[in-house]
């Protein structure tokens, strides 16, 4: 009996021990980054002499970095509109409806989550270049914006389709039985229910995109984004301003992500409990 | 009934090929309330929502309020209803729910107030649920909260749809006590689904007795206790017994035989028929109240028969006893008035004794 | 749930479905149609001509370059498969069945690190890895002799950041499959007098089959297309087929070598799409196997 206690008090300890070693695993390069963008010395190898925001002022004063930030954050917001709403949609085609060639839509709609992001970037530029040819365009900011939506739209949808798939029908039934017609129904009961899905899918959805590498690398044409600013900087070497940009990221990203989560979580449960039977 | 406020007629429904419906008709009387009680998949359910307007029937007329309700959509009826499963919105507190229906209507926001918290009274809730999230509420406040939005507009009928299928007994005692007398103090008609006929016979002015789509009975509580149409009706009251009988119709009555009960013969009188009388599979519905255990003290009349206890139960204010009679197929229950004496033991061989005037006539 | 059947006629169905179906017509399953087409082109001075020929495809399985760089890459992606599932199935175990308290911020915490900024994060592995770096420093310091570890610019450098980048994926899968058993049916095996352990393997295991899978598949179709760490984490000391790519359209502009060399990718991680579902539906249909 002991020893069987003694077993399983292991397990739980190995079990959590691994998660435990994940989130050193998952934070390990990034408290790197974070530690290293507040040294003074311009090599980074530890121990780290003595600090300084020096590399802070270093970032601002590269003729590139403000550029990338403004594409960023263009590319960022307008193809989190357009991923969101579109994933939206989609997320209540997917699971509300039933309608002749939908597993045909489910394919086409989930199958860029399958897809290496380079290989969805290489297939788009082949696209963007043929018809550029044709059409007499080269590629830029929209087509990264294109490309994003693309990859980023499916990620979107699965996080509605969350919420979409907890969501009680029947107080839609209920808010027309109390008198509601359709655009009430909608705003009173469907939109705020849905809301927070749609909200984390959209946090979602400008983080993948600020932080997108492959498929802004591929279709950027001449333009540049923040990571791809980042890619050629350190092919030439590296630098503390690297450092001192992934933590000048790192801070909003996590307030958006808690908010998103706090918020989203909180409607599952309300949703879940609100109802004895269920 | 002088006017309906519910006129259902020749109600057809289909989903697909399958027929949900098979030409209901039911009408129900200004401030009455009528259950609809059949087991699942009889079509009741359908029928609320046909009566609620979430679903279209494929044919017949429905008129509430004298108003024909084709086209009309639920949000325009002059019915409300409680779900199942309460749908109470969970991001509104209890105050937005309740006032849900009057905001929708663009009451005033102080009329909305007062009739609010008159409906938190009427329901026993108190006054501080006003700002808390359904989630916060045990389910039987739940389910006054979702009664209250219900009747906050005043509807002329309201719909019930199991609606306290998910409490526990005891709750679901004095939430029923409590519905009645709601029923009485605002007459507004009710219409109450339930797969519970005990619920429905404790509630209910009429009873509408569904099965496969079809309306088999309407009637008093009485009725359908006492009057059956049929086997169904009577089987699905309570565990009861059926004694097959030959029966030749004599008159408005019948005389009947039973080749369990050789040599004797019984005069039915025209009460104790079911209109629907056939010739097929007829028989007398002996319910387990009417049986006694003779020694020897039969009556002319009694008719007797020869069985083993097989089983008994101490249910406190009767015993029931499962006896097995040669020559039928269930054992015969016989429900006696409790007492600390047990009348038989199990294995013991007992004589029953029923009068067969006092039963009833019917057939599948 | 209530599910509503919709005609194609219906507003509200076109409207939510025609406008996301046309952009990934528009711009995924076109270019996708326009990729095995240009595989049949050729270039001439590093402009693309329509020829419609076998030629790339000639030199595609003809070079045996190509094949030791494509069997490298399936071969990697194989073994990055094992490892993200031997540490995502324990860690989602331990997430779904384990830790109540702490679950909901750890869960943040992972999905903010896979949020955040790939070629940052890569960079980051390069200050732990490189040869004066973090981790180096790290083992100097607990007696190890200095230069212990050498795993930047090799292939273990390369892995180290595949499955930083992928473990995540199965995670979620396999922790959405494990939320999803029915608590109910573990404790029926406790009933029956199976221990923890047999309880795990009879029937914990075999109903998270579906996100063990799906997560298996989803790490090996986006190992093929790993580019950002064979090249900055690898130093392209042992390149995998993203390298190649990328040379056909850089280095040599031959678009159509390019085209080919994805759609070889693409259809490995279809093959392998394919013979995972085709293996799970078999097991699903199998007699006395609850779907």
């Amino acid at each position: 009996m002991n020893a069987q206690r003694f077993r399983n008090a292991l397990v739980d300890t190995l079990l959590v021990g691994t998660v435990v070693l994940l989130l050193l695993f998952f934070y390990a390069p990034i408290a790197t980054l974070v530690a290293f963008s507040f040294t003074s010395s311009r090599v980074l190898t530890l121990p780290i002499e003595s600090f300084s925001l020096a590399w802070y002022g270093e970032l601002f004063s590269k003729p590139d970095f403000l550029p990338a930030v403004r594409n960023s954050a263009a590319v960022a917001a307008v193809s989190t509109l357009f991923a969101t709403v579109l994933g939206t949609a989609g997320a209540v085609a997917w699971i509300r409806y039933r309608f002749r060639m939908q597993a045909a839509f489910r394919a086409l709609t989930f199958a860029p989550l399958l897809f290496p992001q380079l290989l969805l970037g290489v297939v788009m530029l082949l696209w963007f270049s043929v018809l550029g040819s044709w059409l007499g365009f080269s590629n830029g900011l929209f087509t990264v914006i294109i490309g994003h939506v693309v990859y980023i739209t499916p990620f979107a949808l699965v996080v509605v389709a969350v919420q979409v798939y907890g969501f009680d029908e029947t107080l839609e039934d209920a808010a027309r039985d109390a008198g509601a017609n359709g655009w009430q129904v909608f705003r009173e009961v469907t939109f705020p229910l849905l809301w927070p899905g749609i909200f984390s899918a959209a946090i979602f959805a400008f983080l993948l995109s600020w932080g997108n590498f492959y498929i802004s690398y591929s279709l950027a044409g001449t333009a540049r984004t923040l990571p791809i600013f980042v890619y050629s900087g350190i092919a030439v070497g590296s630098s503390p301003i690297y450092p001192a940009l992934a933590t000048l990221n790192l801070v909003p990203a996590l307030l958006l992500v808690v908010t998103a989560e706090v918020f989203r979580r909180r409607a599952l449960k309300r949703q879940s409990s609100g109802n004895p039977a269920s | 009934m002088v006017s309906p406020i519910i006129d259902a007629a020749g109600i057809v429904k289909d989903y697909g090929s399958a027929r949900a419906l098979h030409g209901v008709s039911l009408q129900v009387g200004a401030g009455e309330f009528v259950a609809l009680v059949g087991p699942s998949g009889c079509g009741k359910t359908t029928l609320l929502k046909i009566l609620a307007g979430f679903e279209e029937p494929t044919d017949g007329r429905l008129e509430i309020e004298g108003k024909d309700m084709r086209g009309v959509p639920a949000a325009s009826r002059p019915t409300r209803m409680v779900f199942q499963k309460l749908a109470l919105f969970p991001h509104k507190t209890v105050a937005d729910n309740i006032g849900f229906p009057l905001k929708l209507q663009k009451v005033p926001v102080a009329e909305t107030n007062d009739r609010v918290r008159g409906m938190l009274d009427l329901m026993h809730l108190r006054p501080d649920y006003l700002q808390r999230y359904p989630a916060q509420l045990s389910g039987g406040e739940q389910q006054r909260v979702a009664l209250a939005r219900a009747l906050v507009s005043r509807p002329g009928v309201l719909l019930l749809d199991e609606p306290m299928s998910a409490l526990d007994a005891k709750l679901k005692k004095s939430l029923q006590a409590e519905l009645k007398k709601l029923h009485r103090e605002l007459g507004t008609s009710f219409v109450l689904v339930t797969h519970d006929l005990e619920e429905a016979m404790m509630l209910a002015d009429r009873i509408c007795v569904m099965h496969g789509g079809h309306v088999v009975q309407v009637g008093t509580p009485a009725d359908i206790y006492y009057r059956p149409a049929n086997m169904f009706v009577a089987g699905f009251i309570g565990e009861t017994n059926f004694l097959p009988v030959d029966a030749v119709r004599a008159g408005n009555g019948a005389q009947v035989t039973s080749p369990l009960v050789p040599g004797a013969g019984a005069e039915i009188a025209a009460e104790h028929i079911a209109p629907s009388l056939s010739e097929k599979g007829t028989a007398l519905l002996v319910r387990p109240e009417s049986i006694r255990i003779v020694r020897n003290d039969a009556t002319a009349a009694e008719w007797t028969l020869e069985g083993v206890v097989e089983e008994y139960f101490i249910k406190g204010s009767s015993t029931q006893y499962r006896i097995r009679v040669r020559g039928l197929e269930a054992a015969v229950i016989v429900d006696l008035a409790g007492s600390i004496v047990l009348p038989a033991r199990v294995g013991e061989t007992v004589r029953i004794g029923f009068d067969p005037t006092q039963a009833f006539l019917l057939s599948e | 749930m209530k599910i509503e059947v919709k005609s194609w006629k219906d507003p509200v169905l076109l409207a939510a479905v025609a406008p996301l179906a046309v952009v990934m017509i528009a711009f995924f399953l076109v270019p996708l149609v326009m990729t095995a087409v240009l595989t049949f082109q050729t270039t001439q001075y590093y402009r693309l001509a329509w020829s419609w020929d076998l030629k790339i495809w000639t030199e595609v399985f003809s070079k045996p370059h190509y094949w030791t760089i494509m069997l490298r890459t399936v071969v990697m992606a194989l073994v990055c498969v094992a490892i993200c599932i031997a540490i995502a199935f324990p860690a989602a175990y331990a997430l779904a069945t384990r830790l109540k308290t702490f679950k909901t911020q750890i869960q943040i915490l992972i999905i903010f690190a896979f949020l955040t900024d790939a070629v940052l994060k890569t960079f980051g592995w390069i200050l732990i890895l490189d040869k004066n770096g973090v981790a180096n420093w790290l083992l100097m310091h607990v007696g190890f002799p200095p230069d212990a570890l050498n795993l930047l610019f090799t292939p273990a450098g390369t892995m180290i950041g595949m499955v930083y980048n992928l473990v995540a994926y199965p995670m979620f899968t396999i922790y959405l499959s494990l939320v999803r058993i029915d608590r109910d049916l573990v404790l029926a095996a406790y009933d029956a007098g199976a221990s923890r352990l047999r309880t795990f393997f009879e029937v914990t295991l075999p109903l998270s089959r579906p996100g063990l899978y799906s997560g298996a598949v989803l790490v090996f179709v986006l190992s093929l297309g790993a580019f950002l760490e064979p090249k900055v984490l690898g130093g392209g000391t042992a390149p995998l087929a993203s390298e190649l790519i990328r040379q056909s359209f850089e280095t040599r502009v031959n678009w159509p070598l390019g085209a080919a060399l994805t759609m070889v990718l693409i259809v490995t991680g279809a093959l392998m799409l394919g013979l995972s579902s085709a293996f799970a539906l078999r097991r699903r249909s199998a007699p006395g196997r609850p779907a």
